[in-house]
């Protein structure tokens, strides 16, 4: 026996008590680590290889189209590296339920602008590059739709008409791409822009964006000048940032998410600390008593306060870490579920931690009182006599 | 530093309470000496002093003034710290209603104590077994307080006010919640404490039953001693 | 038995001053769960009666088939032609259908909050425009003079962006525009949205003569089947029919359906969080009262009245969090203005909404959460043993 079998004992006096205040902390760290979870889908792709890259748009607006002839014209910019065009395809399949979120690119530049998020064999790497109706499709998405390679299937789009009258372009899937830990989302695919723009019956030779490369990240500001100088004035002018700061754009157009997230989180955690303050408040006023003899047996008043504050750590922690595992797994599943709309998600390192860092403020903030009143108990007032 | 005869000198003692805008003086300038391996019993009317007497030699209260002298050291003027400390080496207290903790087995109980000292987990182990045999309990080692009477209640808090071999154990009304055949056997058992292990026993009673085992009995009446001689 | 009931329960109400510290925080956990609840509610419902709320049954919308989305599509000046000869469309008093043909362009604008650029609808329309939003009216300013740049802003727009007040000059791409007006539609979906004039919007857009939409007065609700019937048999029509409501309420789907999927888990497990709490105070009142009720048991009183007063406790407190909750999320929430990427991919402003209909959601949750926390304590008071009398 050790101090650790008296806090142990003393957190597990009330069975039930126990149980029900680390189901309630579980729920919070429950709820904390899966909208964790989701908030880094939304924020995924600001990460630091995104503060490098720059994407140009149209300054109206990023769903009005630059002319064709503009990429040539950035790849002359200097301190361009390479520039990849893209174009909203705004595909479904089979039905118009089943978006499918996918861009017309120019596949050599496109895949040289994600030398390290795109994880490709290179033999599927080859063949797509080759192939002209070739389609590159992203892991979760695949896995959505059960789609592996050698698969053709008909896109339809909802934005653009085929010469042929139709709204679908035959493609072939020649690989399936993964990302590196979660740091990129595959749940989009890529059709070659040539393919694409051949067979458009209207709004041909121009594209959505353009993602560019610089020799050097301190050449950015610079660069983005230079292209909304080269195009200023004219019909089509240019807004160019960081990939970063027009992901982040983009996902401020849905509201302030992190601040949502932030009030529920925070009512979350306002719950159990009152819950689990008061009830350890009340449980160690029930032990007035033997805290007063383990005093008169000798246990320093500093010893029983670590002891208090061990107690509502142990229980902050045991409950926490049940709830972050639960997380983990309700993560999992919601991504899946949700692998249509957002990219896959989980938690990151940075959720673990301040999960523990909470888990570790909630232990102190809700022992703090109870171990100093336990520290404050009088051994003649509490026992009466000895 | 210590001589057999002075285990404890209390000097010119004083205790008052202050209740509301009265003070209410227990004692005023009281002495006395306790010697190692005395057994004493306190005896006296409700309110008459007894228990914070009790309170000052074990060190968990503090007197208003005089001195508190143990082995020759003073322990009134000790940090709560210190004092603790001095309480888990020198002192074992024996309670009216056992205060045993009731999450622990009749063996962790007895551990208790020995949470304060330096001792490896075997040796431990041995003390309680020690312990528990003296006051004729190993065969409840591994049983709740609830699950005990109150006499092997009370003989478990023995066992841990002994296992620590402190050198003198207070004891406040160890038999005042006992039926008179098993406070017998208790007050036997701290009689053989004190001749056998030659512990200094004091213990608070008011039942002259129990005052009879000791081997001598003081009665405090309005802050004063008043002895008398043992039969 | 009743006399019993309602003295035990007296007595118990009377004593939760005595915990209030566990009272207090069984109280306020439930307040969170429901205001949490209420939150979510209030911005799906807000949403909703936004976007679908201006919805009327007797206009038509015609988009190209498989589109969806006014932005995806694409109705050709000749597919315009066919539809002013269509039947079921109502006539002006000089015999002209009221038809208007609309354009749509998303254009940047800096949200207020942020201060991020986000999709503002840009709407090209002709003088029939107003016509076919019964609730159009001019707040500030005139409407735009046709083949001139000029702007009206709807008050949503105003109010959450920057740039856009009366008489203000707005550079959008390469063109420079003036506020000339400000519109209300009574606070719909078009309060959203910016409005110029379609030739003109034509034109600096490369467009052509091409628009997006085109909307129509029916003759009468029933009208719709035949304008339908026309399209559908008419070859050279590619187009979907669908009255304003049924479109408004197809884009408003989606997002309000996120919102509740995200909502409800969300409160339920807090409820499960907040059950724990009422729980263990409901544990705590029949602990601190065990002596109380085995003494009440043993001068005759029954353990029905022990139960019904421990629920009662368990269910005042969830009430007082419940109504704690609906008015703090009332006075925070309601008519709070917030903006979302509407499914027509561009901002709709919209005010959050606590609803009657929400507040009794949340209130009912909220007694759930105190009939299930208060049910086991509850029990076990209507059992406490004679023998506790003696309890210390």
């Amino acid at each position: 026996m050790n101090d650790a079998t008296l806090i142990r004992k003393n957190l597990f006096r009330k069975r039930l008590r126990a149980i029900l205040l680390m189901v309630s902390i579980l729920i919070a760290f429950l709820i904390f680590g899966v909208l964790g979870a989701l908030q880094n889908a939304f924020t995924m792709g600001s990460g630091t290889a995104a503060q490098e890259r720059l994407v140009t748009v149209n300054r109206i607006n990023f769903t009005v189209a630059l002319p064709y002839a503009y990429w040539g014209r950035i790849e002359q910019v200097e301190g361009v590296r390479n520039a990849a065009p893209a174009s909203w395809f705004g595909g479904y399949y089979q039905e118009p339920q089943n978006f499918v979120q996918s861009f017309a690119v120019d596949p050599a530049t496109y895949l040289e602008a994600y030398p390290t998020e795109i994880v490709l064999p290179p033999e599927e790497r080859a063949a797509f590059l080759e192939g002209r109706t070739c389609a590159l499709v992203g892991r979760a998405l695949a896995n959505q739709y059960d789609w592996s390679t050698g698969d053709r299937i008909p896109l339809n789009s909802n934005i653009w008409q085929n010469t042929d009258g139709s709204q679908t372009w035959e493609l072939d899937i020649c690989g399936v791409f993964d990302d590196t830990e979660g740091t990129y989302p595959t749940n989009y695919l890529m059709l070659h822009y040539e393919y694409f723009n051949e067979s458009l019956a209207f709004g041909r030779d121009s594209f959505h964006w353009i993602t560019i490369n610089t020799e050097d990240p301190a050449l950015n500001d610079q660069v983005s000048g230079e292209i909304d100088a080269l195009f200023a004035n004219s019909s089509a002018e240019t807004s160019t940032t960081t990939e970063a700061a027009f992901n982040e754009a983009f996902m401020e157009q849905f509201g302030n998410i992190g601040l949502i997230l932030t009030w529920v989180i925070g009512a979350a955690f306002a719950t159990i600390l009152m819950i689990v303050g008061t009830t350890m408040v009340m449980a160690v006023n029930e032990r007035t008593r033997e805290i007063a003899v383990l005093k008169t047996l000798g246990f320093t008043a500093p010893r029983i306060f670590r002891m208090v504050l061990w107690e509502s750590l142990l229980l902050s922690f045991l409950g926490g870490l049940i709830g972050l595992g639960l997380a983990t797994l309700a993560a999992t599943a919601a991504s899946s579920a949700l692998a249509g709309f957002l990219p896959s998600f989980g938690l990151s390192l940075t959720n673990i931690v301040t999960a523990l860092a909470l888990m570790a403020a909630l232990g102190l903030v809700t022992g703090i009182l109870p171990a100093y009143n336990a520290m404050q108990v009088r051994i003649s007032e509490a026992l009466g006599k000895i | 530093m210590t001589d057999a005869s002075g285990l404890y000198e209390l000097k010119n003692l004083s205790k008052r309470y202050t209740r509301g805008k009265e003070t209410v003086a227990i004692f005023d300038g009281l002495d006395m000496t306790i010697s190692q391996g005395d057994f004493i019993a306190i005896m006296g009317p409700s309110g008459s002093g007894k228990t914070t007497l009790l309170n000052l030699l074990g060190g968990i209260d503090r007197p208003s003034s005089g001195e508190v002298l143990f082995e020759g050291q003073r322990i009134d003027n000790l940090g709560q710290g210190k004092l603790a400390k001095w309480r888990a080496k020198n002192a074992g207290f024996i309670f009216q209603f056992y205060n045993l903790m009731p999450t622990l087995s009749a063996a962790q109980n007895v551990e208790l104590p020995l949470l304060l000292t330096n001792l490896s987990g075997k040796a431990r182990k041995d003390r309680v077994k020690t312990a528990l045999d003296i006051v004729g309990m190993v065969d409840r080692a591994g049983h709740r307080p609830a699950q005990l009477s109150g006499g092997q209640q009370q003989r478990v808090a023995i066992a841990r006010a002994i296992v620590a071999d402190p050198k003198v154990l207070l004891a406040d009304e160890p038999t005042g919640d006992l039926d008179r055949t098993t406070a017998d056997e208790i007050l036997q058992t701290l009689q053989l404490l004190n001749k056998e292990l030659g512990k200094t026993i004091i213990m608070v009673t008011h039942d002259p039953a129990a005052a009879s085992y000791a081997a001598r009995e003081l009665h405090l009446n309005k802050g004063r001693f008043e002895e008398k001689g043992k039969a | 038995m009743l006399k019993q009931t309602i003295a035990v329960t007296l007595l118990n109400l009377r004593s939760i001053p005595q915990r209030w510290g566990m009272s207090l925080a069984t109280v306020l956990s439930i307040a969170l769960v429901v205001g949490v609840l209420l939150g979510f509610m209030a911005m799906a419902s807000g949403f909703r009666a936004t976007v679908d709320g201006a919805g009327a049954d007797d206009v038509a919308v015609m988009l190209r088939g498989g589109a969806m989305a006014e932005m995806n599509s694409v109705v050709e000046r000749n597919d315009v032609r066919l539809l002013e000869v269509a039947p079921g469309i109502a006539a002006d008093e000089s015999g002209e259908p009221i038809i208007s043909a609309e354009l749509f362009v998303v254009v940047d604008g800096i949200k207020r909050t942020s201060q991020t650029r986000a999709n503002l609808a840009l709407r090209g329309v002709g003088l029939s425009g107003p016509e076919l939003r019964p609730q159009f009216s001019l707040v500030e300013g005139r409407m735009f003079e046709p083949g001139t740049a000029e702007l009206v802003v709807g008050e949503s727009v105003l109010r959450e962006f920057d740039g856009f007040a009366l008489g203000e000059t707005i550079r959008l791409g390469s063109n420079e525009w003036t506020v000339v007006g400000v519109f209300s539609t009574g606070g719909s979906v078009f309060d959203s949205e910016i409005w110029a004039d379609l030739g003109v919007i034509q034109n600096l857009y490369d467009r052509g003569s091409s628009v997006q939409t085109v909307r129509a007065r029916l003759t009468s609700v029933e009208a719709l089947e035949a304008l339908q019937e026309y399209v559908e048999n008419e070859p050279r029509l590619n187009l979907e029919v669908l009255s304003e409501r049924a479109y408004f309420a197809r884009s408003a789907g989606g997002t309000t359906n996120l919102i509740m999927f995200l909502g409800w888990p969300l409160a339920f497990a807090m409820a499960i969080g907040a059950l724990a709490g009422a729980w263990n105070a409901m544990y705590a009142s029949v602990d601190a009262r065990t002596r109380e009720l085995a003494t009440l048991r043993a001068i005759g009183f029954g353990g029905f009245p022990a139960f019904v007063a421990a629920m009662a406790e368990a269910l005042v407190l969830a009430f007082a969090g419940g109504l704690i909750g609906a008015v703090a999320t009332f006075l925070l929430f309601d008519g709070v203005s917030a903006s979302t990427l509407g499914s027509g991919f561009t901002q709709v402003v919209f005010a959050f909404a606590v609803t009657p209909d929400a507040v009794i959601s949340g209130v009912i949750l909220a007694l759930i959460v105190g009939f299930l926390g208060g049910f086991v304590p509850a029990l076990r008071a209507a059992r406490i043993p004679l023998l506790a009398v003696h309890s210390d």
